[in-house]
């Protein structure tokens, strides 16, 4: 945004008994950081530093909160909080675990299991790049989005919902395990005060109501971030963000490309997942899994020559507004 | 005021679970009801859900954030319900009026008060000890009661002198206000759970583990001593967590019993409503918090 971000800690510091290697990433919320501990094993720890609200000069361990801004921080505090505690409670391999929480520099650190390997956005990135009929293999994806959706129950039977799901933030971790990070958004169902946290969402995974910020959301918005996320292994892009869908939805239209290449059945997934009704979709994540483990013959239905060539049709019309939006870039977060 | 609460409720060896519980809340107060409706009469389980449904109406009527005084409301309530299972003999002309046990408790401005009647019961859990239980309204723990021993000549626990529904004014024991500190654990139960497993197995499980865990945990050990023709189980436990914010932190919805009308107003009142500062004690005592669950997590992965 306009204002100059709070600058993070140097590689070296000494922050609760960890040694900052160097920064991971950045936030709206803060920063991440890789740390190790006296033993030489590796964490990351989340600092709670909203660049809105606070500012840090280079150099500096303290951050400065401006008075004016003093009583909205301290919310976001409580938010933070919030975020440790439902962790905290949450013991599941699919789900970032929380192993401590601390107090210095005049605000609080979060220490979460560091992991290696990559997010399935470098993977959907690399899988597509090797232009294939299929970004995965329908079984792949089928395990994969079993794995998430294990540890998404257990989230929400916290009453947390995760608000923020997007291929670069489920991790797949060097052993293989799937792994939901960041929970940054979760906060938001908790404190209601719309004014402090300004709407987040990644278009193309954000649920339609995710943009009206009423209380329509629920088990079902992460729900459709799932759905949207299943596409993009398939396909390779995000999907359409739901304004544009609102407007013109061509999701089945894209959704009937990949016909034949993945079973009706997973294209039907997607579909029931990313309705624009949120009553539509599966109210539940256990629904879904039931839809999803069904593995009985997959039948796959080829297209008929109108199709494929009201499709080819569709191609060169869209072709030329694609140039104009650019290559689409998963998963950018709007603020 | 936050709480975390967990209820189960399993059917046994049973043809039928004539066991019915729930709760609600709004911000400021809750209220926790458990009914077993009792066999050897009709439609047990028709007098233990006239009871839930009477009590959570009056409350939702009284509790305007608060009911003014939980005592005199839940001995109102229970009475009412008492009443109102009569009436449903009478308009349908049964020759004999279901009957069913009774435990409810209100917790408002950090204490509790409940009222139970039959042998339905209710248990206060504090640092791993058994700080109070209802005493059932069976012979046999009055006589326990009258001669002050702990062990006593079998008598059937089953005959109680006293529950809701039948011809006789029923005689209700109410308790309270107790003042309760965050961690305490307040557990109603039928006994379908205190007849298979005894209190030192109930406490132990219950201080062990949040009730989430603890609630499935003494259900299933309860079933499984109960064995093939064992009793409806019927667990509803909470913890009282901090005194500040009011809002379940855990919390799944009943099983099976009245789910629509009762079981939860999932957000009564704004979470949080007063954006109030954080101090440094509370500062500190959120990590503390955070860090203690952190714990509990770890220690039950291991």
């Amino acid at each position: 945004m306009s204002k100059v971000k709070p600058s993070s800690l140097p590689p070296d510091t000494m922050i609760g008994g960890y040694r900052v290697e160097r920064k991971l990433s950045a936030g709206g919320f803060g920063v991440v950081y890789l740390a190790v501990d006296s033993e030489g094993q590796q964490f990351a720890i989340k600092e709670y530093l909203p660049s809105s609200l606070a500012t840090r000069a280079a150099g500096e361990l303290l951050p400065q909160v401006l008075p004016e801004k003093l009583s909205l921080y301290r919310l976001g505090l409580k938010s933070f909080f919030e975020e440790g505690r439902s962790l905290a409670q949450i013991s599941h391999g699919s789900v970032v675990s929380v192993l401590n929480f601390f107090r210095e520099n005049e605000t609080v650190y979060m220490v979460m299991n560091y992991l290696e390997g990559g997010t399935l956005q470098d993977y959907i990135i690399t899988a597509r790049d090797l232009k294939k009929t299929k970004v995965f293999r329908e079984s792949t994806i089928r395990s994969l989005f079993d794995e998430i959706l294990r540890g998404l129950r257990i989230v929400h039977q916290h009453k947390m919902l995760h608000l923020d799901i997007k291929p670069a933030n489920i991790f797949i971790t060097d052993d293989n395990r799937a792994v939901m990070i960041d929970f940054g958004a979760a906060r938001e169902v908790l404190s209601k005060e719309g004014n402090f946290i300004r709407p987040m969402y990644t278009p193309g995974f954000a649920a339609p109501e995710m943009y009206r910020r009423d209380s329509s959301m629920g088990p079902w918005t992460d729900i459709y971030a799932i759905g949207a996320c299943i596409y993009a292994s398939m396909q390779g892009y995000p999907p359409n963000d739901a304004p544009q869908r609102i407007e013109k939805d061509r999701l089945s239209l894209a959704l009937s490309r990949l016909r034949g290449v993945y079973s009706d059945n997973l294209i039907e997934v997607v579909q029931w997942c990313m309705a624009l009704d949120p009553l539509a979709r599966p109210q539940s994540v256990f629904a879904l899994q039931k839809e999803l483990s069904r593995e009985s013959a997959r039948r796959y239905t080829k297209l008929t020559v109108s199709e494929r060539v009201r499709l080819q049709f569709d191609s060169v019309v869209s072709d030329t507004k694609k140039t104009a939006r650019k290559a689409s870039v998963l998963g950018t977060r709007f603020k | 005021m936050r709480f975390s609460v967990f209820q189960l409720s399993r059917i046994g060896g049973r043809a039928m679970n004539e066991d019915r519980m729930g709760y609600c809340y709004t911000h400021e107060s809750g209220l926790f009801v458990l009914a077993d409706g009792m066999g050897g009469h009709p439609e047990g389980e028709v007098a233990a859900q006239i009871v839930l449904d009477t009590v959570s109406a009056l409350y939702h009527k009284e509790a305007k954030p608060r009911v003014g005084n939980p005592a005199e409301f839940l001995a109102g309530a229970v009475l009412a319900a008492h009443y109102r299972i009569i009436r449903h003999a009478l308009q349908k002309g049964m020759l004999d009026t279901p009957r069913t046990t009774l435990v409810a408790a209100v917790v408002q401005g950090a204490s509790a008060t409940w009222v139970h009647c039959g042998d339905s019961r209710l248990y206060l859990v504090r640092d791993g000890e058994l700080l109070l239980r209802t005493r059932d309204h069976s012979f046999l723990e009055q006589e326990q009661e009258r001669a002050g021993l702990k062990e006593f000549e079998p008598v059937n626990r089953n005959i109680l002198y006293t529950c809701l529904g039948s011809p006789t004014k029923p005689s209700l024991g109410i308790a309270g206000p107790f003042a309760l500190r965050q961690g305490d654990k307040l557990m109603l139960c039928s006994d379908g759970l205190w007849g298979s497993l005894s209190d030192a197995q109930i406490v132990g499980q219950l201080s062990a583990q949040s009730v989430a865990k603890a609630v499935p945990t003494l259900v299933d050990s309860a079933l499984l001593a109960g064995g093939e023709h064992g009793d409806n189980v019927t667990v509803l436990a909470m913890e009282w967590e901090t005194p500040d914010a009011f809002a379940p932190t855990r919390q799944k919805p009943a099983d099976g019993a009245m789910e629509s009308s009762f079981a939860s107003t999932l957000d009564a009142g704004g979470l949080d409503a007063e954006a109030d500062d954080l101090d440094d004690a509370m500062i500190e005592r959120s990590i503390a918090e955070i860090n203690a669950a952190i714990r509990r997590s770890a220690a039950k992965k291991t």
